[in-house]
Formats: structure tokens, sequence, C-alpha cells
């Protein structure tokens, strides 16, 4: 079996709108369920907010907590202002990796699409950029050149700050999905082990033992992936987010 | 790989994607998380609020404790000057009633010596006297003359002298 398969993007329901092709896919409707997912997790988590918290509470709580302080301790005392957005992300790339990796329901896994990675970077991107310029406008273009410096250096090392800048939403996608897809091809190419080495007629399902321990091992590091990639991809966007709120 | 399939994959996730995305931060996220942060808030301001008032409480108590030691010192002071004031007062009337005992006792000793010496002057004229009419008869008995009382007082007191 192709371990590239698991990608393919099914049209569960083909539609077009001004000349665009907007089909509902298996994609779109794993992204629905991850919605789903968050939407049950913060309305139930938040339905009676008290003070001394129940268990969904002072879950959402604890995630809040934890975007809350990363803001904090990148961005500083300005940072609380994206916390909604940061969290935003974080949940949802969070859910969208851990929902991909249920077995047996065909699950898909959006985030191993670098198109919705890339969209996920390009709200990063566009809110890093918005906010920097309409809290220093164009001055934030300081960002790009370095204090101390000749014009000659100065030209030179704008150049590649620029580029850099200007790559980071591309980083940022490729990063996550390239884990998403390397994890989930390890996975299946294991997979395909456990059914071929399994399946040899003169001492069957003996041989599909290892490569089926190897699977489990894999899940779980998969799912520990799944929780890093989520929390790499909210503290770059944080750490760009303190590019454009603090400058240098 | 189809993630690279751009044409059959691009606008359908991304639509989709920008949609969901739109409907997580507007719909969900910015619907239930400033809740939740207005509870963290009240919480950490009851907290604090709490530690403010032990804070207090605690001060209070300590200057309770200082104001109490001070309050015993101050009564300890008082207690002992006056148990001083009291032994000088003690020792004040012993030492009057003492100074007129020994005035009492030297009066009648000197009322004794005189008594003393009165007898003493007594006795010692009644000895003349014994002494003056002893001689005279002794005198008499060996020369049968009587001799003149002023020559024998005389010869007495000049012995008496010696």
């Amino acid at each position: 079996m192709n371990p590239m398969h698991q990608f393919e993007i099914v049209k569960l329901h083909p539609l077009a709108a001004g000349g665009y092709d907007i089909s509902f896919t298996n994609s779109a409707l794993w992204m629905a369920i991850a919605l789903g997912a968050i939407a049950i997790f913060m309305f139930v988590g938040t339905a009676k907010p008290q003070l001394v918290p129940g268990r969904w509470q002072a879950a959402v709580e604890y995630v809040y907590d934890f975007v809350t302080s990363m803001l904090d301790e990148n961005v500083g005392p300005e940072g609380k202002r994206y916390a909604p957005l940061i969290f935003a992300v974080f949940m949802f790339v969070l859910v969208c990796n851990l929902l991909g990796l249920l077995p047996w329901v065909g699950a898909f896994t959006p985030t191993s699409h670098v198109t919705v990675t890339i969209g996920l970077a390009f709200i990063v991107f566009t809110v890093v950029c918005v906010v920097g310029f309409m809290r220093h406008g164009l001055h934030f273009f300081s960002l790009f050149w370095p204090k101390d410096a000749n014009i000659a250096l100065g030209l030179f090392v704008f150049v590649i700050e620029v580029l850099s800048f200007l790559s980071r939403p591309f980083t940022l996608a490729i990063r996550l999905f390239a884990n998403m897809t390397a994890g989930h091809v390890l996975l299946k190419v294991f997979g395909t082990f456990v059914v071929a080495l399994g399946s040899f007629n003169a001492l069957p399902y003996v041989f599909g033992v290892l490569p089926l321990a190897v699977n489990v091992a894999l899940t779980a590091l998969e799912l520990l992936i799944a929780v890093v990639q989520a929390y790499v991809f909210a503290l770059l966007a944080s750490l760009y987010l303190n590019d454009a709120v603090n400058l240098h | 790989m189809p993630q690279f399939d751009f044409t059959n994959v691009f606008w359908p996730q991304l639509f989709w994607l920008a949609l969901f995305f739109i409907v997580l931060y507007f719909g969900i996220v910015r619907l239930t998380l400033p809740r939740l942060g207005k509870v963290m808030d009240e919480r950490a301001a009851k907290i604090d609020g709490d530690l403010e008032a032990a804070r207090a409480a605690k001060e209070s108590a300590d200057e309770l404790t200082e104001r109490y030691r001070a309050e015993l010192e101050k009564s300890r002071d008082e207690a002992r000057g006056n148990i001083a004031a009291a032994k000088a007062e003690a020792a004040k009337a012993s030492e009057a009633r003492l100074a007129k005992a020994e005035a009492d006792s030297a009066a009648k000793i000197d009322a004794a010596e005189a008594r003393i010496a009165d007898a003493t002057a007594k006795a010692h004229e009644s000895l003349r006297g014994v002494a003056i009419e002893g001689a005279q008869a002794i005198i008499a008995k060996l020369t049968n003359n009587q001799p003149s009382t002023d020559a024998v007082s005389g010869a007495v007191d000049a012995a008496m002298a010696r």
C-alpha cells in the first residue's frame, strides 16, 4: 500500500464559487471535527466559570495559562492582548495533529498538508505585519536595520534580514507539515510491515509482532511530536509577535 | 506527494481553513476565553487580597505583641521601683527605732552610773566616820587620853588620801 495514500484529498461534496474549487473534502471534514472538539472543550469548560474551577474549567485554564505565560515570557506585558489569537492557533494545530493520530476511523491530518500550514502561518505573518506597522509605522523597517553599522554593511544585513523575515511563514509552515507528514508516513510504513511479515505462511503472525511493537512506540512518539509541534508553532508565532510589538 | 498537487488541494483547503479559523477565533475563542480570563483575574485578585489581609493581620498581631511586651516591661519597672521604695522606707524606720532604743539605753546607763557614784561617795563618807571613831577609841584605850576630833580626822584624811 502506498504510504502517501493517506494524504490523498477526497472530495466529499463538490462545490465551486467564482471559478474557485471550494469542495468540502476529507481535510475540511477533519478541520470541522477539530473545530467541534475545540468548541465542546471551550464551551463546556467556560459554561459556568467559578473561582474554584471544576475539571473542564481547570483543563481550559491550564491551556490558557500555558499560552499567556508563554506570551508573557516572550512578548512581555503587552503580549496578553494576543492571547486569544495564539490560543486559537495553538488549539487548532494541536487538535488537528492529535485527531489525525486516531486509528480505525480513517482520520485525516489537515496539518500534514502544506496548504493548511501555510494558511495558518500566513494568519500569523499577517497579524505580525499589521501589528508592527500599526504600532511603529514605517519605523517597523528598523527591525531589519542593524544598529551601529555603516551603510554598506547595513544594506547587506538589511537584505538578509528582509529575506529571513519573508521566509518566516514558509519555514513555519514547512516545519509543521514536514513533521506531520514524516510521522504519518513512518506509521504507515511500519503498518505495512506488520501485514507483510505477519502473513508469512509457514509461521503466521509471529514476525508481525516486532513491527507492531515499533508502531506502538512510534504512536507514542507521534503523540509527543503532535503536542511539541503545536507548541513550537505557537512559540514561534509569539516570538514573531514580539518583534512586531517591541522591535529590538 | 498529494500535498503538492496544488490544483486540486490548494483552494478547497484554504477556503475551509479560513472559514473554520474565523469561526474558531470569533465564534469560540473570543466568546469563551474572556469569561475565563475574568474569573482567573478575579481569583488572582482574591488570592492577593487574602494574602494582603493575612499580612495585615500578622502586622497587627506583631504590633500587639510589641505593645504587650512594652507594657510588661513598664509594669516590671514600676514594681521594681515600688520594691526599692518600700525597702528604703523599712530601712529608715528600723534605723529610727534603733537610734531611739540606743538613746534610751544610754540614758539608763547614765542614771545607773550616777547612782553608783553616789553610793561610792556615801560609802566613802561613812568609812571616814567609822575610821575616825575607831582611831579615837584605839588611842583612848592605849593612852587614856581622849584625842581631839580635829587631830584624828586630819590624820585619817591624810591616811585615806594615800
